[in-house]
């Protein structure tokens, strides 16, 4: 009984501690939690504000005359569109102003690609029809 | 010698220190039990809990379709004060004052004097600049609250469909009025079917309007004809919400959902339709438009007399824009069918929609003969240039009208249709409206590849003396493409005169800057400009819409 006794007092002195340690650890963990929170809170509102930025940086109104002035790009007019089958044909009537390729080109893919200088050297070809 | 007697032996006395120190065991094993477990695990529920607290205190952004940011919720600050913590309130009020001239300082003399009083607001939703101009002060007794804050970072950008909010950051107008209980609730942003690229356009051409007409007002609308997803809805004068205190109360109302006008001849294809889908109208039925027309007390005329007045077909007098010829079109229809077919097209009433309601319409008290030939041609009613829109839809939509959509996403299936003329009788009608740009009154607004299919509609001002022959509600409603119609687009200008010298009419006003919005809006749309000859490259071009994403 007496051994029961002194066993019975160990465990609720180790489980005091345990507890004590426990809620310290909880207590600790809250402000973990709780600062780490802050943080986020913190950036969620950084992330608002950039976000606002960006949209206020990236207005039309401001984006359009940077774009014309410093690229020079320009809204895209109904002519600038075409079909890819007129677009294929329009890219034929152009290679017709470019060198051909030499005639071991117009073998099979696996030869060789010529590097554009030896291209532009090969001025006796005739243009391909 | 004495002796005692040995008490006599109660055999039930161990049992019950077993049986109690058997319970106690039990209760000590169950405190054990709990507290390994606290030790082990902990409260991991409350932590959960307390952030889904935070994370719903805040208002929900506001974007367009493809997720550009509209609206949104910054930290801002306002500025307090402790009376019981201030000296001299006449001192302090006249420095705050200095800095924030906005103040009323009288009364703030007063509340900062009441010592009794330890909160007191001085100024909310301060700027970082008066922030810091406070801050410069270096006076006692403030304090700087830090408070959630409505910003819209595209300014004047959909200003008025965005509406604002109070400064408690509740809902007052528009949008943010509309969907005050989504927003409210927070969580992921409100996501509207606006198209903030277009939506640009449409502003941009109203804005550049003013500058080749004088005008007191406009309104635009841009709508998808199959889902009746709104792309752009804007009304000018533009307001940026930031700023709405600095604007008048003309110039917050908006002109595209509230304010209601006569829109006169962009009615004319409706009554065309209605008679065609009554079966007292077919294309090639001819009229005499040569000389003005009694119906009921009004006489009606044309201002310009139309070539070949004598004979003139339905789509002659759609190109031609003849009040003569609607009118008479009108009497074949009759008054309980006119006023059915533009009861199910909404203009009479009884639309609802999830957003920003329109205004009601505003019809004839009397519904008579009269009422029935000015109505025809656009006149004696008045609806919100939205609510015109939608009718459009029906040309586009084989004949199906479209009620409004504002929310993405747009689910087909739940799409509200009702079919309200044939698929014939809009491919029909729609024909007609391509010849008024191709050959009548709507030239000006052929934009270059896109079959702009649409009506005129130049309407005089009613006034307290009748009509007044000097200020005209200029409009343009269009389809396009006319071959596979996608967009309605309309747009209303308030007493537009030209600052050149041409005639007032929608023909050069309303319709040129249709034209404009058209040519600049479609490619943004994924609308491809045909100009081709070959049909195959036109049939390529077309599949290419639907493969764009």
């Amino acid at each position: 009984m007496r051994k029961l006794t002194i066993i019975g007092g160990l465990i609720v002195v180790v489980l005091a501690v345990a507890v004590y340690r426990a809620k310290l650890g909880a207590e600790e963990t809250q402000g973990e939690i709780d600062t780490l929170s802050a943080e986020a809170s913190a950036i969620g509102k950084d992330i608002a504000v950039m976000k606002a930025e960006e949209a206020y940086l990236t207005r039309p109104e401001r984006i359009g005359p940077i774009a014309r002035q410093k690229l020079g790009l320009e809204q895209a007019t109904p002519g600038q569109y075409t079909a890819s089958e007129a677009l294929s044909r329009r890219l034929g009537e152009e290679r017709l102003t470019l060198p051909a390729p030499a005639a071991e080109d117009a073998s099979p893919t696996s030869a060789p690609l010529k590097s554009p200088s030896t291209a532009a050297q090969s001025k006796e070809v005739k243009p391909q029809q | 010698m004495m002796s005692f007697d040995r008490p006599q032996e109660d055999v039930w006395g161990p049992r019950r220190a077993r049986i109690i120190a058997g319970m106690l065991a039990v209760v000590f094993i169950v405190i054990v039990g709990r507290s390994a477990y606290v030790a082990f695990n902990g409260p991991e529920q409350a932590a959960s809990g307390a952030h889904a607290a935070v994370a719903a205190t805040r208002r929900a952004d506001i974007v367009d379709r493809k997720g550009e940011l509209l609206a949104t919720t910054v930290p801002g600050w306002s500025l307090a004060a402790n009376p019981s913590a201030i000296w001299d309130a006449g001192e302090i009020a006249s420095e705050l004052k200095s800095v924030l001239p906005k103040l009323d300082l009288i009364g703030l003399t007063a509340q900062l004097s009441d010592r009794k009083r330890q909160f007191v607001w001085v100024q909310r939703g301060l700027t970082q600049e008066e922030k810091d101009a406070v801050f410069g002060l270096g006076v006692e007794g403030l304090q700087f609250v830090e408070e959630a804050r409505r910003v819209y970072p595209r300014g004047k950008l959909a200003g008025h469909f965005l509406g604002y909010t109070n400064i408690d950051g509740e809902g007052l107008e528009g949008s943010e009025l509309a969907f005050e209980k989504r927003l409210k609730a927070g969580g992921e942003p409100l996501m509207l079917t606006l198209d903030a690229s277009v939506q640009f356009v449409l502003e941009e051409e109203l804005e550049r309007a003013f500058a080749d007409f004088d005008m007191k007002g406009g309104a635009g609308v841009v709508v998808d004809t199959h889902s009746g997803a709104v792309r752009a809805v804007a009304s000018w004068p533009a307001i940026d919400p930031n700023r709405r205190g600095d604007f008048s109360a003309d110039v917050r109302a908006n002109r595209a959902l509230n304010s209601r006008f006569e829109l006169g001849s962009i009615y004319k294809p409706l009554t065309v339709a209605a008679a065609m889908e009554a079966g007292v109208l077919t294309p090639q039925d001819r009229f005499d438009v040569s000389a003005p027309v009694k119906i009921g007390a009004a006489l009606v005329k044309d201002p310009h007399p139309l070539p070949n007045a004598k004979s003139v077909t339905a789509g002659d007098i759609l190109a031609h824009s003849s009040n003569i010829g609607t009118a008479l079109i009108a009497q074949r229809l009759g008054v309980e069918r006119q006023k059915d077919f533009l009861r199910s097209v909404h203009l009479l009433g009884g639309q609802s929609h999830e957003g920003p309601q329109t205004a009601s319409p505003l019809t004839p008290e009397v519904w008579d003969a009269t009422a029935m030939a000015t109505v025809s041609y656009g006149h004696g009613i008045s609806v919100s240039p939205l609510a015109f829109a939608m009718t459009y839809t029906a040309f586009g939509n084989g004949g199906n009208y479209v009620s409004p959509v504002f929310v993405e996403p747009v689910d087909g299936a739940q799409v509200e249709k009702s079919q309200v003329m044939s698929a014939d009788t809009a491919a029909k009608v729609l024909g007609m409206l391509r010849e008024v740009v191709t050959r009548g009154s709507g030239k000006n607004a052929d934009a270059q590849g896109y079959e702009v299919a649409g009506k005129t509609g130049t309407a005089e001002k009613p006034g307290p003396d009748g009509y007044d022959p000097n200020k005209n509600i200029t409009s343009f409603a269009a389809v396009f493409p006319a071959s596979r119609p996608q967009f309605v687009v309309l747009v209303v200008l308030d007493e537009a005169q030209p600052r050149t010298g041409d005639q007032r009419t929608a023909s050069y006003t309303a319709a040129s800057i249709a034209g404009k919005v058209i040519a600049r809006a479609a490619p943004l749309l994924d609308v491809r400009p045909v100009l081709t000859a070959s049909k195959v490259e036109a049939a390529s071009l077309r599949a290419s819409e639907a493969t764009t994403p």
